[in-house]
């Protein structure tokens, strides 16, 4: 090889590497730049007069902030646990479903995904309000679940097709019930899928904003609801947003993390 | 023997496809029972249905006395090995095995002695705390069989277990399981595909077809008084043959009388001869009751498989005019041409619609430049007549290149042969030597250039020519005249034999009247 | 195995009621005029003329279309060399860098908007427009990255060296291979982004200042300050169809790409 196509490759390097960091730096600036304002002295956003924990206290002290927070961390728990029972439970039978009859309630069962979240949003709304049942954080919650199932069914179904089909029949072969077939070998050979499910769940019911506000009572808000109907700019937001990103990345590394450990821990007792 | 399960009139349906039609089975008790036939001929279906996972829309079975259609499969005393053994990926080894005695709430020290005892029964001691989908296939098909048997059940269903091992493998878990099956009694029904499996372990063999059991019986049986053409040829090597069974104990094939063991047919009845390839004696010609000539030989390991061609086929001789040509040369316009005078049959001429194409590949005219690159040929003119004489005809380039050839029209001549009912045709031609050298496949070439066709008479349908004669080395052809046969597929058996012979060779067969077995004919399914 | 085909009953039962019956609602509203409480509808299709004959409409219209189509064409031009850079990477590296940048798509939008905003306060001559497509193309840009990786990454490495095998340099076989056969990720990356994008109305409203009206905001004002459910819901029918007729567009590009 030439010297100069060597340079030339290692311009080449430099130049895809230098994009790959910018392109990171845009994505982690709002992250940062938040973060280290939170610690800030002052209400600026523009200059960092000092380090404080003042907006962390602001925030300790603001009650409707912290009941927000309190109401999305319950209703996404809600959501979590009822979405990935129902969406786990609808998954294992339309994967036994025939075949057209499975096409058509994936069809239905994407639609929630596929449409703007403002109309599954005024959807429900109608919904709530055409039957009279007034707003409330059971309409809410309800919606969560809702959306949330889709992404449930979505992660699990492919798992289960995956499955060897004879692998539920050997287990009632051997003398199991439908039932104990499923608890015994279906469900412990899907539950990461059933966990990533959850995760997903969560984390769409955590961060929505478009369908609570249009299902929510007039008595309950959410983290995204209250920031959304925040008239003026306050830093304690950004107290918020940075204990959330560190609840968030430390959840997701563990999420990451554990399986992998286990699969280390199983190998070291085969041996 | 004490009869444990009956399939009485089975018949099951899959989208309006039928695939059982009617099974009748008897299985007894502490049988090797073999479903033999090729996929989709049902077997697998009738073994899900025992097990259970199956509903059959008519028909019952009776398992120990007991109907058991309604009966679901975790309540039936049967266990099964699955095709790709379908074990629990999130268990180990013990635990797979394990896991029918914890469904049935067994005692700990119970299921662990019970365990061990199978993993030794399978030769798999200390493998218990293994990760099962880090285990080898054989290890993997062990486990399967040990998760199955640790149940006791009374039969024990295995579906193509050994398909996925290697050949080796294969011969050795074929061992392995006779010796489990016998030491621990039950009644096995074993499904394959693989006849050879199914011989060396059957104690008996339940031959299928189409939804339908073919024959039943031992593999001795099987082998050697098979029911039917079908049969004989899915088990073993076979030569079948049509004949005629002239009265009890004789039939007579291909217009020759045999002395045979069997009878109860009806006078003339058309039969299938069936003579097994080892069954043949190679003889000197004159010692033999078949003559005939070695066609190809090949070495099998123990012996040689000889295919011996007793009577010739449909053939027709052509002249080959090995003639000197020159190119064209256009120096103007730095092309060459060149091509041969041919021959045509006038019936061709008006049936096969001949085009300019079609001329160009006969004539073998071709065009190339200075580079030796090839040129089209973009013109064609002739004056043939659809009269037998002599025409000719042009071809020609872009650039004015052109080459002129004769063109024979001739009478077609045919040779029929009524009795096989085959027609055969081939025309002269002529033919550069350096043709014939650089020819990579001569016998295809030879067929190409004399145009030569077999035919069924009674449906005009195509007949292959297996047989190009000629005697002439296509390396050191000089110019002349040469003949070239064309001849059809004669009779052919397959012989086994243990002595060296070669092709060419001409050899007598000599058989007894107990190794030639006669079989009914095949009702042809509508 | 038909008992677990009744595991799926209770599901066929919700997404009746909380998926068909809403999309039905939204139908039912557009397609009849105000006073729907008796039972009696009056059919209409007022709404939609409406809709169409009113110059400020199309306008919302057309801005959405506009700031839904930009940022999509951003997302697709900064996304794809990451995305091509990435699946070069090794395969340790090429998991970190899509864990990176995926991590932030798990923390809530609003939080991640707000953050902009206030960096934004460092910019304030900066048009209001760009301030939108930024936080547009912040928000989106992850999911154009992973699908193009995904699509790039399925790729037969052979593919490329059996090109420079023919004689292709590398332009040339990034031009002929790579590009072409990584349509269907742009195709998917463009579903995840201006689908989305045309609806938005939380970023255009958080970075954008109150008077930047898309079609989303409409859709909001319609329902939650006039009250007008049976317009709103026709602006939403309306949007969707685009949607769908958008979807259906590419999908036949696509189709059209694999000939």
């Amino acid at each position: 090889m030439s010297e100069t196509t060597l340079t030339r490759k290692r311009e080449h390097h430099f130049f895809r590497s230098g994009y790959l960091i910018l392109v990171l730096l845009f994505i982690y600036l709002p992250i940062a730049y938040v973060m280290l304002f939170s610690f800030n002295d002052s209400k600026s956003m523009i200059k960092f007069s000092g380090f404080s924990l003042r907006w962390y206290e602001e925030m300790i002290n603001n009650p409707d902030m912290l009941e927000s927070l309190k109401y999305t961390v319950i209703i996404a728990v809600i959501a979590t646990v009822c979405s990935t029972v129902i969406g786990t439970i609808a998954a294992i039978g339309i994967s036994k479903a025939r075949k057209l009859i499975r096409t058509i309630i994936l069809e239905v069962n994407n639609l929630p995904v596929l449409n703007p979240d403002i109309v599954t949003a005024i959807g429900l709304m109608l919904l709530f309000l055409s039957m009279k049942v007034r707003r409330s954080i059971v309409t809410l919650t309800l919606a969560h679940i809702t959306f949330c199932i889709p992404y449930v069914i979505l992660s699990v179904l492919p798992k289960l097709r995956q499955l060897d089909d004879n692998v539920a029949e050997a287990a009632m072969d051997l003398g199991a019930t439908p039932w104990k077939a499923l608890i015994k070998v279906i469900l412990p050979q899907i539950y990461p899928a059933i966990l990533s499910g959850a995760l997903i769940a969560f984390s769409m019911s955590f961060d929505d904003f478009v369908i609570s506000y249009f299902t929510a009572g007039m008595d309950v808000q959410n983290i995204s609801m209250y920031v959304y109907s925040m008239k003026r700019f306050n830093p304690a937001v950004n107290a918020l947003s940075a204990v959330i990103v560190i609840v968030v990345t430390v959840i997701l590394v563990l999420a990451n993390l554990i399986p992998y450990l286990r699969n280390k821990k199983m190998n070291k007792e085969e041996q | 023997m004490r009869k444990l399960i009956e399939f009485r009139n089975i018949v099951k349906n899959f989208d309006g496809q039928i695939v059982l039609k009617g099974v009748n089975l008897n299985i007894y008790e502490n049988e090797f029972v073999t479903l033999l036939g090729p996929s989709g001929c049902g077997k697998t279906t009738l073994l899900r249905i025992l097990g259970g996972f199956l509903e059959q829309d008519e028909g019952t079975v009776i398992f120990d006395g007991q109907c058991i259609d309604n009966v679901p499969p975790y309540k039936r005393e049967i266990n099964t090995v699955f095709q790709r053994y379908a074990l629990f990926p999130h268990l180990n080894v013990y635990e797979n095995i394990a896991f029918g005695l914890r469904i049935k709430k067994t005692g700990e020290d119970i299921i662990s002695q019970k365990v061990n005892r199978m993993l030794s029964l399978v030769n798999l001691e200390g493998y218990g705390k293994r990760n099962v989908t880090k285990l080898s296939g054989g290890q993997q098909q062990r486990v399967a069989i040990a998760r199955a048997l640790v149940n006791e059940p009374n039969v024990l269903l295995l579906d193509e277990p050994l398909g996925a091992l290697d050949l080796k493998l294969r011969k050795e878990m074929q061992r392995e399981l006779k010796r489990i099956q016998q030491e621990v009694g039950i009644t096995f029904i074993y499904v394959t595909h693989d006849q050879e499996e199914a011989l060396t372990m059957s104690d008996k063999i339940v031959v299928m077809n189409a939804g339908s059991i073919e024959q039943i019986g031992t593999p001795l049986e099987i082998y050697n008084e098979p029911a039917n053409a079908y049969v004989a040829r899915f088990i073993g090597e076979s030569n079948i043959v049509d004949g005629i069974m002239v009265s009890d104990y004789k039939v007579r094939v291909d217009d020759k009388n045999y002395e045979c063991a069997d009878f109860g047919f009806r006078p003339n009845e058309p039969v299938d001869v069936l003579i097994r390839p080892e069954d043949f004696k190679v003889v000197k010609p004159r010692e033999g009751v078949l003559r005939g000539e070695v066609k190809s030989v090949v070495f099998k390991g123990v012996h040689y498989e000889l295919m011996v061609e007793t009577k010739t086929g449909t053939s027709k001789t052509v002249k080959m005019h090995v003639v000197t040509q020159h190119d064209i040369v256009n120096k103007q316009a730095g092309e060459k041409i060149s091509a041969n005078d041919f021959y045509v049959d006038s019936d061709d001429l008006i049936n096969k619609d001949m085009t300019d194409q079609d001329f160009i590949s006969i004539a073998n005219a071709q065009a190339w430049d200075d580079q030796n690159r090839d040129i089209s040929l973009t013109h064609v003119r002739h004056d043939i007549e659809n009269r037998p004489g002599i025409y000719s005809i042009t071809f020609a380039t872009e650039k004015k290149t052109e080459v002129t050839v004769k063109v024979y029209v001739v009478h077609p001549e045919y040779v029929e042969d009524a009795r096989h009912n085959i027609g055969i045709s081939a025309l002269d031609f002529f033919i550069t030597a350096d043709e014939i050298m650089e020819s990579m496949a001569i016998s295809t070439d030879l067929k190409t250039w004399a145009s030569a066709e077999a035919w069924n008479l009674q449906d005009d349908s195509p007949v292959s020519i297996t047989d190009v004669k000629f005697d002439f080395d296509p390396a050191t052809i000089q110019e002349g005249t040469y003949d070239i046969t064309f001849a059809t597929q004669g009779r052919e058996y397959k012989v086994e034999t243990t002595s060296a012979h070669e092709t060419g060779d001409r050899v007598g067969l000599s058989f007894g009247p107990d190794d030639i077995h006669v079989m009914h004919k095949e009702v042809a399914e509508v | 195995m038909k008992s677990f085909f009744r595991m799926s009953y209770p599901y066929i039962l919700w997404i009746a009621v909380f998926i068909v019956a809403p999309m039905v609602m939204i139908l039912l509203y557009a397609l009849t005029r105000g006073g729907n409480n008796t039972l009696t509808f009056h059919f209409t299709l007022e709404n939609f003329g409406r809709f169409f004959s009113d110059p400020d409409f199309m306008r919302v219209l057309w801005t959405s279309l506009r700031i839904a189509f930009i940022t999509t064409v951003c997302c697709i031009l900064i996304g794809y060399p990451a995305a091509l850079f990435i699946a070069n990477l090794s395969e340790r590296k090429q998991t970190l860098m899509i864990l990176l940048m995926t991590l932030p798509m798990w923390i809530n939008m609003l939080l991640k908007t707000y953050a902009w905003r206030g960096i934004l306060m460092n910019f304030d001559d900066m048009g209001s427009e760009i301030k939108v497509f930024i936080g547009m193309v912040y928000d989106f840009l992850p999911y154009m990255i992973i699908q193009i990786h995904t699509a790039i990454a399925k790729l037969d490495p052979n593919l490329l060296v059996a090109a420079s095998d023919l004689g292709a340099n590398r332009w040339k076989a990034f031009a002929k291979v790579t590009l072409p056969l990584s349509v269907p990720g742009i195709i998917s990356g463009v579903t995840l982004v201006f689908l989305p994008a045309v609806s938005s109305f939380v970023i255009p409203k958080l970075l954008g200042g109150g008077n930047y009206v898309l079609i989303g905001t409409l859709i909001e004002n319609y329902f939650l300050v006039a009250g007008d459910w049976n317009f709103g819901s026709a602006i939403s029918l309306i949007m969707a169809l685009i949607i769908i007729a958008a979807m259906y567009i590419t999908r036949k590009i696509d189709r059209g790409a694999e000939e």
